[in-house]
């Protein structure tokens, strides 16, 4: 069976360690990228039988590679094309935080937005729209609070459904896509 | 929680028609290439590179030859009368707009927001007047836990190291047919008189560590930041400078890196120097040690004065450069984001505390270790006298003769002991090393001592040490209400390492004339304003090159060096 793997990616600050502390587990290991002083955590999700790899990108505001860490997750996006990208927001702080889904989109990403830290920001009277967001984006949206542990049987349940359902898990070539 | 599952098609940007036409005609040329078509996504890569993405578009070139660039100067030739020179500008705002659509979509704001309890913290911890007070009353809250609560504990790692510890080696080396050999020396009054007088101090730095983190997890840090950018801008700078600064209470080194964060030059170079006034937590251990054998009462209020005078320093100096060095360079435009306020988590506190005692322990295992042995080399080396090497007394030694060369420079300050001039001279390489250094040439002879006289029995004394951790957490605990201010007890009249205390305070009031105090206030100053260390003084050159370095080096030694004066020669002025 092909290896399935999924990738983190969000700005700094809206609880992507915590969402990928709790999608692994134990199952991490950390390193640095290949010849960079940056950080790089991977780990095992088990989803049903699939053994799926996450790997958690630098958190960055953009993709436009001005700095390190945003080559690194732009270079990861683009050249190792993971099956799916999660990309956590911050949902207190939305609009900035889609600039980045906005990217992502642009890089073909195959992506699962994690609206995150729902609780601060009902608690600032914001009321979210994830049926909205989903339809204008295509993409699945799931609303959590992962610090209170929140929304994460969710984002597994979707995470599951769109490696086991759609193209078994596996997303067509890029040959197909350009022909 | 709800989790939103559509399979309908994606909707990525659309940006203005000019545009979506040229980037039909760049995916058409670009997917002509098919070692492009196989690597990039073919219209993002027509959107980074008509964005002028110049990475990319070397590599693109490298794969697909002059097709690429013919391609993308022609489709830039056509939207040239659209947007001029600001294509990149249009594309970056274009992308903006798609995106507060989608959040409009996404989003309902409330008419009125609520004050949520972050807002109301916010009222009083900002306040115009109460700000600065608070965030003072929070320092001191601060010093009292590094200082009263850690003490305990510190006696407890001290009694360890310099009784059973000591006592063990020298039984294993007994045992071995070593004892009093050079080898002896060397492992007791080297290695575990140096590294051991600094691990004494991992107590007070789990302490402040431990206060640090509460305060940055919870978010005080910020508007700490956003409180002090008044008093920053007396400085000529702003909020965003005061986090290095803050930074820079724990150590000069990635402080002086976090300048990085600042947006001018300018700006980036004039906190860079003001940063090492800031006391780091290197000095602490210098603070805690004098500060125990002269002030023993007033132990808290003294180093809590020590950091106010790096500040105050900073301030002064910092309005001296700007009239001067940085005259006509106004500071850059201030924007600060206060994160909502949240409870720090145990395990997030624990690993901060762990992380930056850890990297604390690794600096003592490397240069502490090595300096403390160097220093010993030097100690053991006779140069006048009839010393044979590693029986040499201490005034006869190398090390004696290096400092007393030096000490002439310190003996206006009240401290021109080579003994002093020697631990200011080891702690250029690292402040932590400038307590081992004063245990290393004050109490060689009295440690040598204790361990001789120490008769060892393993399991008596591992009872004693687990005894002794019971009692110092119980004497913690009784001071810990002293902290917050319910009760003002009296510190017990206990000094921390015993031994030393004596001698330090007979070397004080010798080179004083009978001024110890004074004199030990003077150094504690002069250890505030000097050099950091070694690596303080790489990262300076590292991010601002060497000539700003030496302005650093020889900027702070004078300062030191003044301020340290006054202290003294203004203190017997007014007759202390």
């Amino acid at each position: 069976m092909r290896e399935v793997t999924i990738a983190l990616a969000g700005n700094p600050n809206v609880g992507k360690s915590t969402v990928f502390n709790a999608l692994t587990g134990m199952h991490q290991h950390v390193g640095n990228w290949p010849g960079k002083t940056v950080e790089r955590k991977e780990g095992r999700l088990i989803l049903g039988d699939r053994q799926i790899t996450v790997v958690d990108l630098p958190g960055t505001y953009s993709l436009a590679a001005r700095s390190l860490e945003e080559q690194i997750a732009r270079d990861f996006i683009v050249r190792e094309r993971p099956d799916a990208v999660v990309n956590v927001l911050d949902a207190a702080n939305l609009e900035r935080n889609l600039y980045l889904t906005a990217q992502l989109l642009e890089a073909e990403a195959r992506l699962v937005l994690a609206l995150n830290m729902a609780d601060v920001a009902a608690a600032r009277g914001l009321r979210l729209n994830p049926e909205a967001l989903a339809a204008a984006l295509g993409a699945p949206v799931v609303v959590m609070s992962a610090s209170k542990g929140q929304g994460l049987a969710e984002l597994k349940a979707t995470l599951r459904d769109l490696v086991t359902a759609s193209g078994r898990g596996v997303r067509p070539s890029l040959k197909e896509v350009a022909q | 929680m709800t989790a939103v599952t559509l399979a309908s098609p994606g909707a990525a940007v659309r940006y203005a028609p000019p545009i979506e036409t040229e980037l039909e005609r760049l995916v058409a040329a670009l997917g002509a290439i098919p070692a492009l078509a196989e690597r990039y996504p073919l219209r993002w890569l027509a959107v980074q590179l008509l964005e002028g993405d110049e990475h990319l578009l070397a590599e693109a070139e490298g794969l697909g030859g002059p097709a690429v660039t013919a391609a993308l100067a022609a489709s830039r030739e056509r939207l040239a009368p659209h947007y001029g020179e600001d294509l990149d500008v249009a594309l970056v705002d274009q992308r903006y707009r798609f995106v507060h659509t989608l959040a409009r979509q996404a989003l309902t704001r409330p008419a009125a927001p609520p004050l949520t309890l972050s807002d109301r913290i916010d009222r009083v911890v900002t306040h115009r007047w109460l700000g600065i007070p608070i965030f003072l009353a929070l320092m001191w809250v601060v010093f009292k836990l590094t200082t009263d609560v850690a003490a305990p504990f510190v006696d407890w790692v001290d009694a360890t190291l310099s009784g059973p510890v000591s006592g063990w080696a020298t039984a294993l080396l007994g045992a071995a047919g070593l004892g009093g050999s050079w080898l002896e020396s060397l492992l007791v009054d080297g290695v575990i008189a140096g590294v051991g007088g600094v691990l004494v101090f991992v107590p007070v730095l789990l302490a402040l560590y431990f206060a640090l983190a509460l305060l940055e997890d919870s978010g005080y840090m910020a508007r700490a930041a956003f409180v002090m950018d008044r008093l920053m801008h007396a400085l000529g700078l702003h909020g965003k400078s005061f986090l290095p600064m803050v930074v820079g209470f724990g150590c000069s080194v990635p402080a002086i890196y976090a300048t990085r964060t600042l947006d001018s030059r300018r700006d980036r170079i004039l906190t860079g120097l003001l940063v090492p006034f800031m006391s780091c937590s290197a000095r602490l251990p210098v603070y805690v040690l004098i500060a125990a054998i002269f002030f023993p009462a007033q132990a808290g209020l003294v180093i809590f004065g020590l950091y106010l005078t790096g500040i105050v320093v900073a301030i002064v100096i910092g309005m001296l450069l700007r009239r001067t060095l940085f005259r006509n360079q106004p500071p850059a435009p201030f924007v600060l984001e206060l994160p909502p306020y949240r409870l720090p988590t145990p395990r997030g506190v624990w690993r901060q505390m762990w992380e930056r005692t850890a990297a604390f322990l690794r600096k003592a295992t490397t240069i502490i270790l090595a300096t403390s042995i160097v220093v010993w080399l030097l100690l053991a080396l006779p140069v006048r006298g009839g010393g044979r090497f590693a029986d040499t007394p201490v005034e006869q030694s190398a090390f004696a003769a290096l400092s007393g060369a030096v000490a002439p420079v310190f003996a206006p300050l009240g401290f021109g002991g080579w003994e002093t001039s020697g631990a200011l001279l080891t702690g250029f390489v690292a402040k932590e090393v400038v307590v081992s250094t004063l245990g290393q040439t004050y109490a060689v002879a009295e440690l040598e001592e204790a361990a001789e006289a120490a008769p060892t029995n393993f399991g008596e004394d591992l009872l004693g040490i687990a005894g002794g951790l019971v009692s110092a957490t119980g004497d913690a605990l009784q001071v810990l209400p002293g902290v917050i201010g319910i009760t003002l007890e009296t510190p017990e009249e206990e000094t921390a390492l015993e031994g030393l205390a004596a001698a330090v305070r007979a070397g004080f009031e010798a080179s004083s004339g009978g001024h110890g105090a004074l004199a030990a206030l003077a150094f504690l100053v002069f250890v505030l304003l000097y050099t950091p260390c070694m690596t303080a003084v790489a990262a300076a050159r590292h991010e601002f090159g060497s000539r700003w370095m030496w302005v650093s080096i020889v900027g702070q030694f004078v300062v030191a060096w003044l301020a340290a004066l006054l202290v003294f020669q203004g203190g017997r002025l007014l007759g202390w």
